[in-house]
This record gives C-alpha cells, sequence and structure tokens, in this order.
C-alpha cells in the first residue's frame, strides 16, 4: 500500500517484561503471559521482510515508555483492563505499596510501568526478483543489488 | 483514574526522529487504539486512515479526531490502492 518512495514504521515493546518502579526501585513485573513471545515474533517478522529484500532498515532505536498511575491499584485495575492476558500479583502490589510507603507518596513519587520499545523505519527496495530454485522448487526473492 | 502514559513524551520523540515532518503525508496507521499517537499528527498530514478493532478505542479516536477517516477493522481488513499512502505505521500492533 505504501508508495515506492514511501516508508513503514514499526514500534513495539521489546521482548523485555515491563517492569513495576517506585522512583528508581524496581518492585516487581507485569505478568503478561504470552507477551515477551508476541513481541519477540514481531521482531522476527521484521527481520523476516528484510532478511527477504522486501525493505532495508533505515533507522532504529529503542526509547523507555512509562505509565504512571496515582496508586498501585490503579495502575493494576489498568493493566487487567487493557493489556492482553495481564496482571499484576499480589506479591508485587505489596512491594510497590510498600516502596511508596516510604515516605515517597508525600513527595509525588508515583508508581509507574516500564517498558523498552523498539521504534523501527524501514524502507521498501525496489521489486524483488523472483528466482525458481529448481533443485528444492523453492520460489524465494533475491535482494536487489 | 489518573492514569498517564508517556508524560515523558519519549514516544513521540521516537517517532519525530523517524519522520521529522507530516506534513503533507499521507498515512495509515495500524493498530491506533484510542488515538494517543494519531493525535500528534493527524494535524499536520494530508490525510490519516487510523484502523483498530477495538470499537470503543475507535469512538474516542473519531470523537476527538473527526477528520481522521476511523475504521474499526483489522489490517486483514484493511483494502487500499497500490501505492497510495506515503507511511504505514504500526502503533504496537505487529
Amino acid at each position: 500500500m505504501a508508495k515506492p518512495d514511501g516508508c513503514v514504521v514499526d514500534l513495539h515493546p521489546s521482548a523485555a517484561p515491563a517492569l513495576l518502579e517506585v522512583g528508581a526501585r524496581t518492585t516487581g513485573r507485569v505478568d503478561a503471559a504470552d507477551a515477551p513471545l508476541r513481541h519477540a515474533a514481531a521482531g522476527v517478522a521484521l527481520a523476516a521482510v528484510v532478511d527477504e529484500g522486501l525493505f532495508a532498515i533505515e533507522r532504529a532505536l529503542n526509547f523507555t515508555f512509562y505509565t504512571y498511575g496515582d496508586t498501585i491499584e490503579e495502575l493494576r485495575e489498568y493493566i487487567v483492563e487493557n493489556w492482553r492476558n495481564a496482571q499484576i500479583d499480589d506479591e508485587t502490589v505489596d512491594r510497590t505499596r510498600e516502596a511508596l510507603g516510604a515516605g515517597l507518596r508525600s513527595q509525588g513519587v508515583r508508581p509507574r510501568v516500564r517498558e523498552q520499545v523498539l521504534a523501527t523505519k524501514l524502507r521498501p527496495l525496489a521489486r524483488p526478483i523472483l528466482v525458481n530454485a529448481e533443485a528444492n522448487g523453492v520460489t524465494r526473492a533475491l535482494p536487489p543489488r | 483514574m489518573a492514569i498517564d502514559e508517556d508524560p515523558e513524551e519519549h514516544e513521540v520523540a521516537a517517532l519525530g526522529v523517524m519522520v521529522p515532518s507530516f506534513a503533507s503525508l499521507r498515512v495509515v496507521e495500524i493498530g491506533c487504539g484510542d488515538g494517543r499517537l494519531t493525535r500528534r499528527f493527524a494535524g499536520a498530514a494530508a490525510s490519516v486512515i487510523a484502523i483498530d478493532p477495538d470499537a470503543d478505542a475507535v469512538a474516542e479516536l473519531t470523537a476527538e479526531l473527526p477528520n481522521v477517516d476511523a475504521r474499526v477493522i483489522g489490517i486483514d481488513e484493511l483494502v487500499l490502492p497500490a501505492a497510495s499512502v506515503d507511511i504505514v505505521l504500526f502503533a504496537w500492533s505487529l
């Protein structure tokens, strides 16, 4: 659908687990059953279109994405309602509440979820050359020279 | 509820590195949700098609950004003419 001189931009979380933090202290992780696998699969999908010579990576970077709540209970509810198959376990909630209780709440520190996100910009390459590998009957695309 | 996503605007900064200007560009956003990212470029872009299977989220986007062509569909249902857009943006959707 993109023009030959257009581009594809992908943003997706890394396969690393999302962490609960209070200030600089990590209190646990978000239990997101299949998220690491899904996010790793996104990386594999990007690598595949590059390997097949369909796209070239023009730029890639990663950044940290924080989601804050006023309370850990609020964050927990948000995660359950808005993330796919995700939850925060009771022990993590307790640790987060305890960390917040150490005078930080009065300083305006809020609990947060930390995610590492990968951003990639890809450019479509010239139409790949299709060759028929007669030896094994597989048709594959060759990247342009 | 006071959930605050990316108040540091790291995501917007990253998008700005990837696409310094959306001016005059035709954009398709896959996985637009409620428009968290869409609102950052919709005003500058020539046109925006934003899709997401979540009807409630798309309704929020439409209420805020009526000029965006927002559709409650998945990527499998998206049909566009070849070479009709400048940027395809996958927003946390791969």
